[in-house]
């Protein structure tokens, strides 16, 4: 288990992840027919100029509105363990990209990428996520341009 | 009709499936890390007009009085094409304001409601009868509007609300809504355009075939706007799934995250 805290697009260039991609294909058939927005603007709670990505085991899964929520435990180097909190798109939007309620579960390892709380907190929007079988899908994020996210805004 | 319909979109399911499994490495280079998403729909989400989901085809489904059945599960709507806005100039502030504070006092994000003419992003459920249209939301606030088509007036003395008094009649084959009666607090789009308790919505609904609903907003606000503009939304409808329960406030952990709420 380990944390990696990327705050320049190079972590973006990191092919790890390109062995579960053709396995999500199905995911993103279904992100690509679907409207989003969160119920709040994603500029006032996260900042897309602070790129997370973070591996560690997941400690709480909230399947709930407005956001599905999931918490990562990541321990560093020195062995402290931060617990974060990632937001998830909502329940309605998820269903249709393909989550379920028994998509996350404590105890699994994930590895996510996502853009950090503004605030400082230990708090991110998740942007993708790397589920414990390998498929690499979407987090139903509402930020603007967000594979799978973002949109229309009525 | 039903299991056509589930067929129909079961079959465009597969199409879009091959389709974008198969798209070709050029695209995939909008984001190397999903090579299922098309350079296309990433610039179409980011700009807010994304494509929406096909709507099945078929002719207009009609009520026994032979008037357009507007019953269906839609999509969250698009806007097509706007005539406006001719913002007075406190207006114009006020939506800069909004802007700059990167939309932080939003009531959506304190699990209050959007509008009326806002639209969830979620899913929205028309139920027509002759003589009353309910819409319903899924998302937000799980709210309903009632759009009463039996002759009657809007009630004197009205108490400001969220939502506001809706009687409608026949236009030929289109539903004209007539709202009035709102307060000032809800925003007119995402944007944050705001309205004041002069507004006068008129919304025209119309379904030229099963899958396609347009709705042409007229917003009549002499408080906030120099004349009446105009926003032509479109959505299509929802096949897949049902509307799902969305309790906004079992876990709204974002106002404190909010601009604003830590500084």
């Amino acid at each position: 288990m380990r944390a990696q805290t990327a705050l320049s697009k190079d972590s973006r260039k990191t092919e790890r992840f390109a062995p579960f991609a053709l396995l999500t294909a199905g995911f993103g058939l279904l992100v690509s027919a679907v409207p989003m927005l969160a119920h709040h603007s994603f500029a006032a709670e996260y900042d897309s100029k602070k790129p997370v990505k973070i591996t560690g085991t997941v400690s709480k899964v909230e399947w709930m509105n407005p956001h599905a929520r999931f918490y990562v435990d990541v321990k560093d180097a020195d062995g402290k363990v931060t617990n974060w909190n990632f937001e998830l798109g909502a329940i309605p939007v998820l269903l249709k990209q393909g989550w379920t309620k028994n998509s996350l579960h404590a105890g699994d390892t994930v590895t996510v990428q996502g853009s950090m709380a503004k605030d400082g907190s230990s708090t991110a929007n998740a942007t993708s996520v790397v589920l414990p079988d390998g498929r690499r899908v979407f987090g139903g994020s509402s930020q603007p341009g967000a594979p799978g996210g973002a949109a229309a805004d009525q | 009709m039903r299991k056509h319909l589930a067929l129909s979109a079961g079959t465009a399911a597969v199409a879009l499936f091959v389709s974008l499994a198969l798209t070709p490495s050029p695209a995939r280079s909008q984001d190397p890390l999903n090579p299922s998403f098309s350079a296309a729909q990433a610039k179409g989400k980011a700009g807010g007009k994304g494509a929406l989901p096909p709507g099945p085809p078929g002719p207009t489904p009609r009520l026994p009085d032979g008037k357009p059945d507007l019953t269906g599960i839609w999509n969250g709507q698009r806007t097509v094409s706007q005539d406006g806005p001719y913002l007075q100039p406190w207006a114009q502030k006020l939506l800069e304001q909004r802007a700059v504070s990167n939309y932080a006092d939003d009531f959506e994000a304190r699990c209050l409601p959007g509008g009326p003419p806002r639209a969830a992003p979620y899913h929205t459920s028309l139920v027509s009868t002759p003589k009353l249209v309910l819409m319903l939301f899924e998302g937000n606030t799980h709210m309903f509007r009632q759009f009463f088509v039996d002759g009657t007036n809007h009630p004197k003395d009205l108490k400001p609300s969220w939502y506001g008094d809706s009687r409608a009649h026949w236009d030929g084959d289109t539903l004209v809504v007539d709202t009035i009666g709102f307060n000032d607090k809800s925003w007119i789009d995402m944007p944050g355009h705001p309205h004041t308790s002069q507004m006068h919505l008129t919304e025209r609904f119309s379904r030229p075939n099963l899958g396609t609903l347009n709705i042409d907003i007229t917003i009549d606000d002499p408080g906030a706007y120099t004349k009446p503009w105009i926003q032509k939304r479109s959505t299509t409808l929802e096949t897949n799934m049902e509307m799902t329960e969305y309790v906004c406030n079992e876990n709204n952990q974002d106002p404190v995250h909010l601009d604003g709420a830590h500084k």
